[in-house]
Parts: C-alpha cells; structure tokens; sequence
C-alpha cells in the first residue's frame, strides 16, 4: 500500500467514512449555491449602488453581535465532536445545548433585524438590494433552523441508549461539518454584505 | 429522562484522548482569535484609513477567518487529503463563478439594460 493509502484521519481511522466524504461533497456543491447568491448580490449592489443605501438600515453591533455569538457556537460545536470521540456523553450533551442555545440566539437576531428592515420599508420586493439581500441572508437563515434541527435530534437520540461509540462519533462529526459551514458562510456574508458598506467612498 | 437510562460508551484509548486534549486547547485558543479578529474588524471601518487599505485587511481577515475554522474546526488539517480535494472543488467553481460574472457584467459591451429588463 502507498502512504496515502496508509494515511489515517483525523480520529485514526485508515478508510475514508462515506457518510464524512458525502457531506464534504454536499458542502463543496453548498459553496456554489452560496457563492451564486452572494456574488449576485455584490454584481447588483455594483450595478445599481444608487438603488438603497443599507446605511440606513443596517446595524453593524447587532450584526457584529451575531458573528460572535455563531463563531462561539461553532467553537462548541468542536468541543461536542471531540467529547463525543473521546465516549464523554455528558461533555457532548452540555456542548451541543450550547450551540443550540447559541444558533437559536441568532435565528431570534436575525429576525428581529428582518423586521426592522421591513418596518423601515426594506422588503424583498422594494428593489435588487432587498431582493438578493433577504434570499441570500434568509437561505443562511433556513440552514441554520435546519442544523438546529439535526442538532436538537442527536441531543435526544443520545438519551435512547443506542448510540453506536464510533457509528454515532460519525454522526456527530458529520452534524459539526454542517455546523461549521454555515459559520463560514456568515464570516464571508459578514465582511462581503455588512462591513464593506461602512467603508467611506468605496462604492 | 436520566443519565442511568442509557449504556455508556466505550472509553476511548489513552493515546485518542491525549490527542483530543490536545486539539481542545488549539480549539480554546482558535476561538479566542478569531472572536479578537471579529473586534478588530468591527474597529478597522471605523478608522481613518484609506479605504482600499481598509477592503484588503478585512478581506485577509475574512479569509484567515474562513481558512481557520475549515481547518481546525473542521478538522481538514488532520483528514484525508480527498476531502480537501471534495470541498475545495466545490470553492474554487464558486469562486470562479463570481469572478466570471463580475468580470462579464463590468464589461462596456455588455448591454446591462437588456440583460436586467428579464
């Protein structure tokens, strides 16, 4: 055997898990369905600056505020993998309550922001910028309830009794590559969408 | 429901767990960074600088940003290097694409008007 095919992964296993090399080719199609509804906002925003000014509407704390609070949750998210690996059942349930608790913080930022940019009269039909903003913000949005969701099932699968020490380690891995992927997403939404209008004269 | 209710798992070798304790303070010390930068990028647009100074470093934030939580957090430094390969292929098509179409539609002899009337 050559030495890639001796090479281990990150938990010492020498096979590639398929459920692990699946979701890496989900999130790899993921970051084309992202980088679509990102580059159409920023080519429209370019196309079109005079059309809204965000300024008006944006509020860069509270948006500041829900990159930590998600960035902290994926950081727990690594914590509940690792306690899972090492068979801390408990470690695993603390952590992952916490990323819950934390996603579920900012699924409640984000719709209040939303119904401030709609009170103000940003809706997705009021022009290009409120149209790609709230599908591309809003389709961020969903994959965060849905990684919710898969968490909140693992967190009461883990109380049944039948967690599996390696299946269920997988398992878990695979729901923290999710989790983590929406992190990365909302990093590049986050300087892409928010902080670069703050910017004085780039657009 | 209670702790009794269920069969604990297996312990896990010394040698998995000492690594795992290893990655919990890179882990630790990952989060830490990366909740400064989001300070530092909050403070930067605030600055009096030049503003394509201000676009490079909080595009080089971002990106670390992105490249560390891949990474470590997603452990793609401690896996197989298909999985790489798996992802990366997906960012560079989309990477490939918003270049594309940003170059396409800054283009003079494109006709934006026809093309947005759609």
């Amino acid at each position: 055997m050559s030495d890639t095919e001796h090479q281990e992964d990150s938990h010492g296993s020498l096979v590639i898990n398929n459920k692990k090399l699946l979701m890496w080719l989900f999130l790899g199609s993921d970051c084309m369905f992202f980088g679509t509804l990102i580059s159409t906002h920023l080519i429209y925003r370019k196309l079109y600056p005079e059309s809204y000014d965000p300024l008006l509407v944006f509020d860069l704390e509270l948006t500041s505020f829900s990159t930590f609070i998600l960035l902290m949750s994926s950081f727990l998210m690594a914590l509940a993998v690792s306690a899972m690996h090492k068979g801390e059942l408990k470690s695993f349930r603390r952590n992952t309550i916490g990323v819950i608790f934390f996603g579920l913080i900012f699924l409640a930022c984000q719709v209040y922001e939303f119904a401030h940019f709609t009170n103000e009269g940003l809706t997705l039909s009021t022009n290009t910028f409120g149209s790609t903003f709230y599908m591309m913000t809003g389709t961020h949005g969903v994959h965060v309830a849905i990684g919710i969701f898969w968490l909140l099932c693992l967190y009461f699968y883990s109380y049944t009794g039948k967690m599996d020490a390696h299946e269920s380690a997988v398992d878990v891995e695979v729901a923290g590559l999710y989790w983590h992927f929406v992190d990365i997403v909302w990093i590049i939404i986050f300087t892409a969408v928010y902080l670069i209008e703050y910017i004085p004269g780039l657009h | 429901m209670t702790d009794t209710e269920y069969t604990p798992l297996p312990v896990a070798p010394q040698s998995h767990k000492d690594a795992e304790t290893e990655r919990y303070h890179t882990f630790v010390n990952l989060a830490l960074v990366l909740a400064a930068i989001t300070g530092v990028e909050l403070v930067l647009v605030y600055m009096p600088f030049h503003p394509i100074f201000i676009f490079t470093s909080l595009l080089a934030l971002s990106l670390f940003k992105f490249v560390a939580v891949v990474a470590w957090f997603m452990h793609l430094i401690y896996d197989k290097l298909i999985l790489t390969l798996a992802f990366g292929t997906g960012m560079i098509i989309a990477t490939g694409t918003f270049v594309a179409l940003g170059f396409l539609l800054s283009r003079k002899w494109v006709d934006l008007d026809a093309i947005t009337q759609f």
